[in-house]
């Protein structure tokens, strides 16, 4: 019998190389990942994946890449999220809710069209908590989105309820929250936080730094994924259901950052609290600078939220329904991570020597 | 009678007195006993249990008269075998077939053991452990079978550890021997307890079906136990805590109370308290399952000691040079919070987490897996008892919408009801005011007077324009 088969949409990327890597561990799909970059140099590859390159936005090229692959299921993993302080503007509306919501909106339809049999959406923890003036203490799926304040979040939302209410017997459909996922190869939480050692930053606690956060490994999510795929081709108990997918440990803010710092060998030499309100302020005035002297800091009013909300969410839906357990525990996943990121730092410093010469 | 030096500590610390007066005065056990229907036997046994267990004897005098006596039988019988297994006056020959068979041992008419050393403190309940066979005779069946069932699986495990040599030369090996061996001197007597409480019908049956619940609840007093007594064990000759986890930080186990590595053996007690701290979820999760007051401060009291414990050892170097203890005040606030509700309990998990998360230093080895237990600590306290009510959707419930809708007419009804309230005091305050005034002025009240006595008291005292109308205009003297 011919394995049921599964295309998985930025398949070379951050997430989306990792579910290709455990579809293609369990041995039970047909791979095929499609994405607008070919595989990144370092990334692995797989000699049984079809890898084909196409543009989420480019319908027809689409159309025809889906009616080559006739998955069974299709993985959405492809969005793009706005990094530093573009998160908290309100700028770049059209091109981020082109891609999150309209390209979903693509997949959705050619996933139909080719007779696919199920969707599995990788939304985000930020529907919910892109609400990012109110803290989030052990929220689950039952409470209400679309209150998202930042355009992530607002993207997101109207992009998970597209694939939601797109849920029928002949098409079931589900999402997949993670809450922010780091790992190896990740562009966005490691890298920053790793940069504030070097800008002298790490001293400073916002607000009493005891705000409670959820993370996730990249390993955990792909794995959510790939177990969400098996429920909805068998008893599809999954199907028109959002689950949060944390790594289950939810650790102060700070903790997390000071974790990090210490793979790196730091340890902040004295610590100095600077109080909510304080720090709403200082965010604001440097929102201000940063307009007058045009360079980018790591603070706003929108980055103090973030770094003194609660937020952390229950996972025992996605533990019942799903039956997901996060393997990788956050100790040795940060070890992992940050192992990575400074094997990588030490190759590029080696490039760069090595171009100099 | 108090000590000067205490009585000098509670004048500065008022709260912990108050406490201790409060538990004192006001708390009164769930379930009052009737000693004068003992039998002689049983008041020998209540009179061993308060010579045997300090912490445990008031929790098991409180207990249900269902549980009473085999709650204490249970504890007299692994108090013995404890006594027997500890004395290493015994030889091995003599020992081993007395643990291995001590389920039978407890229906044995008139079985007594003399043969211990005169320096345990325990001896006399050996040498008349008749008295705890008679009673057990009379228990229950299903609570016989229970006890014995624990006796023999205890008295197996302790024996194997008499037996290995490595244990008694060189104390704990692994972290899995270190469990394994809590285990069976604690583990065990949570799953006995469970059992009995069970068959009462005191807890909820699902417990049984969760054994890893009270396995926790076992495991977290005994680890606290060991982490706390390592001075004590150390300075008779025992040594509990596993060379897995001290030999990462120090080559011998004595040199943990050396005072040059102070550091070194801080660190090593924080490997130690965070493996009993990842039990704490637990044990709250099992306290919910008990239904009976009595049973629930039987457990819940020595756990939250246990947790305030904990967080008197953490990042306190003094732990290796004499026995660290909570003071009595927070023992009896302790003792109050927890003979109330499982919120309470709670609350004082929370209150401790909090207090070990904050002496987390950033350069220990195990911070964050210590971050990782506190956070779970307060996940599952938010998972029974939610801090945050989760807004109402309005727009995919419009259910919801005109409950809400109602909500603000009752609070729009309340505010009025407020008003009206206001309305009727203040009218009732001025009518009664007023005929108080007209009776007075009826009886012959010169308020005339009183009002201009009292307006130049005031301009006396405000020192203002009024006072100078007193005084004579210097023109009319003139006339």
């Amino acid at each position: 019998m011919a394995l049921p088969k599964v295309l998985v949409t930025g398949g070379t990327g951050f997430l989306g190389s990792e579910i290709v890597r455990l579809l293609v561990q369990t041995k039970a799909y047909e791979v095929t990942a499609i994405d607008i970059n070919p595989p990144a140099l370092g990334t692995g590859t797989f000699s049984d994946v079809r890898y084909v390159r196409a543009n989420i936005l480019q319908k027809q090229e689409l159309s025809k890449v889906f009616h080559e692959a006739k998955p069974s299921i299709v993985v959405h993993t492809v969005g793009v999220t706005p990094a530093g302080q573009a998160r908290y503007s309100n700028k770049g509306r059209e091109a981020l809710f082109e891609i999150n919501v309209t390209g979903t909106r693509n997949v959705i339809e050619v996933s139909k069209e080719c007779g696919a049999k199920g969707l599995v959406y990788t939304s985000s923890i930020t529907v919910l908590v892109d609400e990012n003036d109110r803290d989030f203490v052990n929220a689950d799926e039952t409470w209400p989105t679309g209150r998202a304040k930042l355009l992530y979040g607002q993207s997101k939302t109207a992009a998970e309820n597209l694939v939601l209410s797109s849920n029928s017997p002949e098409f079931p459909t589900c999402a997949l929250r993670p809450a922010p996922i780091f790992g190896p190869n990740d562009p966005g939480a490691i890298p920053t936080l790793h940069g504030c050692i070097a800008r002298g930053e790490t001293p400073f606690i916002l607000g009493d730094g005891s705000n409670l956060q959820d993370f996730v490994y990249v390993t955990n999510v792909a794995d959510a994924h790939v177990l969400a795929v098996r429920n909805l081709l068998n008893s599809g108990t999954a199907a028109g259901q959002a689950f949060f997918v944390t790594n289950g440990e939810p650790v102060t803010l700070r903790d997390f950052c000071i974790a990090v710092w210490r793979q790196f060998d730091h340890t902040p030499p004295f610590q100095l609290r600077i109080p909510k309100s304080i720090a709403w302020w200082v965010g604001w005035a440097a929102e201000w600078a940063t307009w007058a002297v045009r360079s980018e800091t790591t603070l706003s009013r929108g980055a103090i939220l973030d770094g003194t909300a609660v937020r952390y969410v229950s996972i025992s839906k996605a533990k019942r329904i799903l039956g997901y357990e996060p393997k990788v525990g956050l100790e040795e996943a940060v070890k992992i991570t940050c192992e990575h990121y400074k094997q990588q730092i030490q190759s590029r410093a080696y490039d760069k020597e090595e171009t100099l010469r | 009678m108090p000590s000067p030096l205490s009585l000098v500590y509670y004048a500065f610390h008022p709260q912990e007195l108050r406490s201790i007066i409060q538990w004192k005065v006001w708390h009164n056990p769930v379930h009052e006993r009737d000693e004068t229907k003992d039998t002689e036997s049983l008041k020998r046994c209540f009179h061993f249990l308060g010579l045997t267990s300090r912490s445990f004897v008031a929790v098991i005098l409180e207990l249900h008269p269902d549980l009473l006596v085999p709650v204490t039988v249970f504890y007299l019988v692994l108090r013995a075998l404890d006594t027997i297994e500890d004395d290493m006056t015994i030889p091995l020959e003599k020992k081993e077939p007395i643990l291995r068979n001590f389920d039978s041992i407890c229906e044995e008419d008139g079985w007594t053991f003399t043969e211990n050393g005169p320096n345990e403190k325990d001896r006399q309940l050996c040498v008349e452990f008749n008295v705890v066979v008679e009673e057990f005779k009379k228990l229950e069946p299903p609570y016989k079978v229970i006890i014995k069932d624990i006796a023999k699986r205890m008295g197996n495990g302790m024996a194997d550890f008499c037996r290995n040599a490595s244990f008694n030369a060189d104390g704990v090996e692994t972290i899995k021997d270190y469990e394994l061996y809590c285990h069976y001197v604690a583990g065990l007597v949570g799953e006995g307890c469970t059992r009995l409480f069970v068959e009462a019908g005191m807890a909820n049956p699902a417990l049984l079906k969760r054994p890893e619940l009270m396995e926790s609840m076992g495991q977290h007093l005994q680890q606290v136990n060991i982490i706390r007594d390592v001075r004590e064990d150390f300075d008779d000759g025992r040594r509990f805590w596993p060379k897995e986890i001290w030999s990462k930080h120090v080559d011998k186990y004595e040199d943990l109370f050396k005072p040059e590595n102070k550091q070194a053996a801080l660190t090593c007690s924080s490997e130690m308290i965070v493996n009993a701290l990842e039990r704490a979820d637990d044990c709250l999760y099992y306290l919910a399952g008990l239904k009976e007051q009595s049973a629930f401060n039987f457990c819940a009291i020595p756990q939250s000691m246990a947790i305030a414990t904990l967080d008197v050892c953490f990042q306190n170097e003094k732990m290796f040079q004499q026995n660290v203890k909570i003071t009595k005040g927070d023992a009896c606030q302790l003792m109050i919070d927890s003979t109330q509700n499982l919120q309470m309990v709670c609350e004082i998990f929370k209150r401790y987490i909090r207090k070990i998360h904050q002496n987390n230093n950033p350069h220990d080895p195990n911070f964050l897996r210590i971050s990782i237990a506190c956070g779970k600590v307060e996940q599952f306290i938010e998972s029974i008892f939610p801090s945050q009510k989760k807004p109402v959707d309005t727009k995919a419930n419009p259910l919801s919408a005109e409950e809400e809708a109602k909500a603000k007419a009752e609070a729009e009804e309340n505010k009025w009801d407020m008003i009206y309230m206001g309305i009727a005091i203040f009218g009732t305050l001025f009518l009664i005011t007023s005929s108080m005034f007209f009776v007075a002025w009826l009886a012959g009240a010169r308020f005339d007077i009183a009002f201009t006595q009292f307006r130049e008291q005031m301009g006396q005292l405000l020192g203002t324009s009024n006072a100078s109308s007193t005084t004579v205009e210097p023109g009319h003297s003139e006339l």
